[in-house]
């Protein structure tokens, strides 16, 4: 079974008019024409005449619920979403920064999504490597079943099996190339935090320009930040101009977190994100 | 000459502080490489403490708290465990010698465990030498 891009842009038009023209949302968050095929961008649907630019295809790796945020509360919004898209969005209700009775999400099943940049298709090494969203009001097409399971872990046991300088060579090796244009802060669904604490001058918690040290202060206080949060959608990898493979890193810290605390990032309504919660029995030997 | 360490001791007013103090007044010896900032809880250690004063030339960071179940404000440590356990993971990871970084539980009244415990800390993080990777040059 492949997916039928097509199809799911056809559905996904007819509901955003549907749903505009009923009046139940005043948003639809979906994808739009950009320069061409292969770029299109986050569209935001406000009228019934701009619904002929929505586009879906298989480039079409944004994550909305980046947007979510952006608006005041009360605004009635339909958003869609791809699976992984779909745990950001629980994550977002988890974390009261939007609520459940305002969304109407678009679910989307699908898989084999492709970088814009290298055409490669995006599967469990990038992303979390689930098929149909968690959370959905109207499915866009049909669920998937019988795709192979896998872990999204799996990429990391090179990693794991590097010694403590070879991990320091590597992070080093990467983190330097960054360029601080705050693209993964920007991109990811998770991050919004104003201001973000490498922008605060009082206190200053890290240095600004992209030098080494501060690049290092940047991205491991966001991974921190993004502990037990991050839904793996691989956006900020994405996003990034120098390419450096922080969803590694994001992978890494969700891992352990879920072996620690027992709960994967967004996946149901009703947890509690895993670091502004405690069990009593949680154990002293994870501090060893 | 032989290194002398610059450690950071973030102790909670209520155990870890008290029990510091306990130290003190009982005079017993400890090693003067740490120097230590009292927090109100351990929950009130923001992780970027921790980075920032390895950025900021510390070689090792001393985290004390109060014995889960006994906190001041009953679930602050609480919170702060699991907190400070990704800090741990991620310096792990990273490549930063996880030994530069060490959390303990020390109640008010055990000014022996405190001295033992800096004791100790100060020896390991002398073996690991001056902590460079994360420095600010």
């Amino acid at each position: 079974m492949s997916i039928n891009f097509k199809q799911i842009e056809d559905k996904l038009k007819t509901e955003a008019r549907k749903l505009l023209e009923e009046g139940k949302v005043s948003i639809v968050l979906a994808y739009g024409k950009g320069y061409d095929e292969k770029k299109p961008m986050p569209y935001v649907v406000r009228k019934t005449s701009d619904i002929e630019n929505i586009v879906f295809n298989e480039y079409c790796t944004a994550n909305m619920a980046r947007y979510l945020v952006r608006y005041p509360r009360g605004t009635k919004i339909a958003i869609a979403v791809k699976p992984a898209d779909s745990r950001a969005v629980v994550q977002l209700i988890q974390e009261e920064k939007v609520k459940r009775e305002d969304l109407i999400v678009l679910g989307i099943p699908v898989y084999g999504m492709k970088n814009f940049k290298t055409g490669e298709t995006i599967d469990s090494k990038t992303t979390c490597g689930i098929y149909n969203p968690v959370l959905y009001d109207i499915l866009l097409g049909e669920e998937v079943h019988g795709q192979p399971v896998v872990s999204p872990y799996d990429v990391l046991v090179d990693y794991e099996k590097m010694d403590k300088d070879g991990r320091w060579t590597f992070w080093k090796k990467e983190l330097d190339r960054c360029i601080r244009c705050y693209a993964c802060r920007k991109a990811c669904p998770m991050c919004y935090c104003d201001p973000c604490f490498i922008d605060q001058n009082k206190p200053k918690w890290g240095e600004k320009s992209p030098e080494s040290q501060g690049n290092l202060m940047y991205h491991l206080t966001r991974f921190h930040h993004l502990a037990g949060r991050c839904i793996d959608c691989g956006e900020c990898s994405r996003a990034c101009p120098v390419d450096i493979p922080l969803y590694l890193f994001h992978k890494k810290v969700a891992k352990e977190c879920e072996e620690m605390f027992g709960q994967a990032a967004g996946m149901k309504i009703e947890d509690k994100p895993a670091l502004v919660n405690f069990r009593v029995e949680d154990s002293d030997k994870i501090l060893e | 000459m032989e290194f002398e360490p610059k450690i950071l001791g973030i102790a909670c007013n209520w155990c870890t502080y008290t029990g510091a103090d306990l130290a003190g007044t009982t005079r017993l010896q400890y090693p003067q490489n740490l120097r230590v900032v009292r927090v109100m809880c351990s929950s009130r250690i923001n992780p970027s403490f921790i980075f920032r004063a390895f950025q900021l030339g510390a070689d090792g960071v001393l985290v004390g708290g109060c014995h889960p179940g006994d906190c001041h404000y009953n679930t602050g440590n609480l919170y702060a465990r699991r907190r400070l356990a990704v800090t741990r993971k991620i310096l792990e990871f990273a490549g930063i010698e996880p030994g530069r970084f060490r959390v303990e539980w020390i109640s008010a009244s055990e000014g022996n465990k405190f001295a033992e415990v800096v004791r100790e800390f100060t020896e390991q993080v002398k073996n690991l030498g001056p902590q460079t990777k994360f420095k600010i040059k």
